[in-house]
C-alpha cells in the first residue's frame, strides 16, 4: 500500500496504477481524500472493467503517472 | 422522576382547566427523552430554505430534534433530507456546515454516498465483501416525508403524519407573511447571509412559548425601546399600525400553532416607516402600495411573533426572520436564526435591513439578549427540588377566547383573543402546551388528527 500519495491533489486526467496492477484515468476528484472517480484503461484481473468508470479507494492507489 | 410515557401529562402536568403547568415539563430529563420520540420524531420540522441549495450538489447541514440531517440537492435537481449518519458505524458523513459535493464520504471506514443518498462507494467491496453486500439496502436514511413550501423545506420522520399543508391548517397565511414578497408576490424570500447559531442554557419550550405570542413580557424590553433600535430610530419597530389595527392572539387549537397578528381596517392608510432612510422608506411605501392591489385578504394582516408547533418561531416583519429552537438536552437549546429579504430588493435595502436585523435579533441582538436572560434564569431557577413542586400559572384570559372572530368582513381562523384592550392573554401558551400534551399522550397520528375525526360530525351538523 502506498501511503505517500495524497489523492486530494490528483488532477482530472492523471493516470493511476492500482495495487492489483490495473491502470485507470481520473475523471473526477471529490477531494474528500478517500475516493476518486476513474475509468479503467487496463485490468489484468478482470478485462471486463476496461472502459468502465468506477470509484477508486485511496488505499488502492499504488502510483501515479502523468496525464496523457 | 420517572414518568409513564402514556399517562399523566394531562391533567397531572398540563392542566388546561386551571391553567397550571408543572415545571417538570421543562426540567425533567425523562420527559425530555420522551419528547424526542413523541414530538420531534412525529412533527413536521423546518430544515432550511431552497435559496441555501440553489445548485446540484449543494448541501446544508441542519438538525431535526437532536439529530443532524443533510439538506441537499442531488445531481438531477431533486431536494432530499438525510440522516447525517453512516449506515456502517454511524459516523457523520458530512461535518461541514454547507458546501457543494459529489459524494458524502464517511471518514471512519470510507463508505461513500451520492447526493441522492445511494451507497456508491464501499472500500474493498470485491475483496472483503466478495461483492455480496446489497448496496441498495444501505443508502442514507431519508426522511419519510418532505415538503417545499414557498422555498422553505420541511421534513417529517413519520410516514403516518398528515401532509404538511394539512399539518399547517389555517396557519399558512401567517407563514406567508414571511415567505411572500413585501409587495405581495408569492414566495419572494431569500436567506440574507448565513444562519446565526448559538447555545442557550434553557429548555427549548421557553423560547417556543415566548414566540407563541407573549406580549406580556414587553416590559423586559423597555431598555431597548428607550435606546431606540428600531428602523426609524425609535422603539424597536415601526408599528404605526398599532394605532389603527386590532391586535389579536390567534391560536389554531387542533394544530398547536399560534401567533400575534395585527388586523387592519378596510382601506386603512399606510403608516410611516423607515423615516431616517428616505430611499428605504420609498421602497417600502411602493411595496405596500403594490401589496394592497393584489387579491386576497392578507394585505390587511401585519405579522408579529408566532410559533409553528413544535419549535419554529416566525417574525414576519421587523425583523423578518425564522428561528428554530433545536433541543440539545432538557437544559440546553441550540438556536438557529434565519433572516430573510426579498430576493430582488435593492442592495441598499438588504444592507439596511441586515444592520437592523442583527441589532435586534441573534446572539448580539439587543432584544434577543433580553429574552435570553429571562429564559435562562427562569430555567435555572426552576430546576431545584423545591422549585419543581410549584407549577407555573397560565390562567391569564382563560375562557375569554372566541371562535369565528370577525372584524370588518375579515374572518379569522382558530381561537382569537382581541388584545387591543386586554393587552395580553395566555391563550397561545395554553394552545402550545395543550398540543404538546396531546403529542406526549398519543400513540400514533391517528389520535392526533382530531380534525379528521370531527369532520364527519361537522358535515352532519352543517346539513
Amino acid at each position: 500500500m502506498n501511503t505517500s500519495i495524497n489523492i486530494r491533489d490528483l488532477a482530472v486526467g492523471t493516470r493511476i496504477v492500482l495495487e492489483n496492477g490495473a491502470e485507470a484515468e481520473i475523471v473526477d476528484n471529490p477531494r474528500d481524500g478517500v475516493w476518486l472517480f476513474a475509468r479503467y484503461l487496463s485490468s489484468p484481473d478482470d478485462a471486463a472493467l476496461v472502459g468502465i468508470e468506477e470509484m477508486i479507494f485511496a488505499q488502492d492507489v499504488a502510483e501515479t503517472r502523468s496525464p496523457g | 422522576m420517572a414518568m409513564n410515557a402514556t399517562q399523566g401529562y394531562r391533567p397531572g402536568l398540563v392542566d388546561l382547566n386551571t391553567g397550571q403547568i408543572s415545571r417538570e415539563i421543562f426540567v425533567n430529563d425523562d420527559i425530555y427523552a420522551q419528547e424526542q420520540e413523541r414530538v420531534f420524531a412525529r412533527s413536521w420540522l423546518f430544515v432550511g430554505h431552497e435559496s441555501q441549495i440553489p445548485n446540484p450538489g449543494d448541501f446544508f447541514v441542519s438538525r431535526m430534534g437532536e439529530e443532524s440531517v443533510i439538506l441537499c440537492r442531488d445531481r438531477a435537481g431533486a431536494v432530499h433530507v438525510f440522516l447525517n449518519s453512516c449506515r456502517h458505524r454511524g459516523m457523520k458523513v458530512c461535518r461541514y456546515d454547507d458546501g457543494n459535493t459529489a459524494v458524502f464520504t464517511c471518514p471512519y471506514h470510507g463508505w461513500s454516498y451520492g447526493t441522492d443518498g445511494q451507497l456508491v462507494g464501499v472500500p474493498y467491496f470485491r475483496e472483503a465483501y466478495h461483492s455480496e453486500l446489497d448496496k441498495s439496502r444501505w443508502g442514507l436514511v431519508e426522511v419519510a416525508q418532505l415538503c417545499v413550501y414557498k422555498g422553505t423545506v420541511w421534513a417529517n420522520w413519520d410516514p403516518a403524519a398528515p401532509p404538511f399543508h394539512e399539518y399547517l391548517g389555517g396557519f399558512a397565511r401567517f407563514l406567508d407573511l414571511i415567505l411572500d414578497g413585501w409587495d405581495g408576490r408569492e414566495g419572494q424570500a431569500e436567506l440574507l447571509g448565513g444562519v446565526q447559531k448559538w447555545l442557550i442554557p434553557c429548555n427549548w419550550k421557553f423560547p417556543a412559548e415566548n414566540f407563541s405570542g407573549d406580549s406580556y413580557h414587553n416590559i423586559s424590553h423597555r431598555s431597548v425601546d428607550l435606546v431606540g433600535v428600531g428602523p426609524s430610530g425609535k422603539s424597536r419597530r415601526d408599528y404605526g399600525e398599532l394605532n389603527v389595527a386590532r391586535k389579536l392572539h390567534v391560536a389554531i387549537p387542533d394544530r398547536g400553532h399560534q401567533t400575534i397578528t395585527y388586523l387592519l381596517p378596510k382601506d386603512h392608510p399606510q403608516q410611516p416607516a423607515y423615516q431616517n432612510a428616505p430611499e428605504i422608506a420609498e421602497y417600502f411605501r411602493h411595496c405596500e402600495e403594490e401589496r394592497r392591489k393584489r387579491p386576497g385578504e392578507n394585505a390587511r394582516l401585519i405579522g408579529a411573533p408566532g410559533e409553528i408547533f413544535p419549535n419554529l418561531a416566525l417574525l414576519p416583519r421587523q425583523p423578518r426572520t425564522l428561528a428554530v429552537w433545536h433541543p440539545k438536552s432538557a437544559h440546553q437549546t441550540e438556536v438557529w436564526r434565519f433572516f430573510f429579504v426579498d430576493r430582488d430588493a435593492p442592495q441598499a435595502v438588504k444592507n439596511f435591513l441586515r444592520d437592523y436585523y442583527i441589532r435586534y435579533s441573534g446572539p448580539a441582538g439587543m432584544t434577543e439578549q433580553d429574552d435570553m436572560e429571562n429564559w435562562n434564569y427562569a430555567h435555572a431557577a426552576s430546576r431545584g427540588v423545591i422549585a419543581r413542586r410549584y407549577p407555573y400559572t397560565y390562567e391569564m384570559g382563560l375562557g375569554h377566547a372566541v371562535e369565528d372572530y370577525e372584524f370588518e368582513g375579515f374572518r379569522m381562523p382558530g381561537r382569537v383573543v382581541d388584545l387591543t384592550r386586554a393587552q395580553a392573554s395566555e391563550e397561545p401558551m395554553r394552545n402550545l402546551y395543550g398540543r404538546w400534551a396531546q403529542f406526549m399522550e398519543a400513540e400514533s397520528w391517528d389520535e392526533l388528527m382530531t380534525w379528521r375525526r370531527n369532520a364527519p360530525r361537522e358535515a352532519v351538523a352543517a346539513k
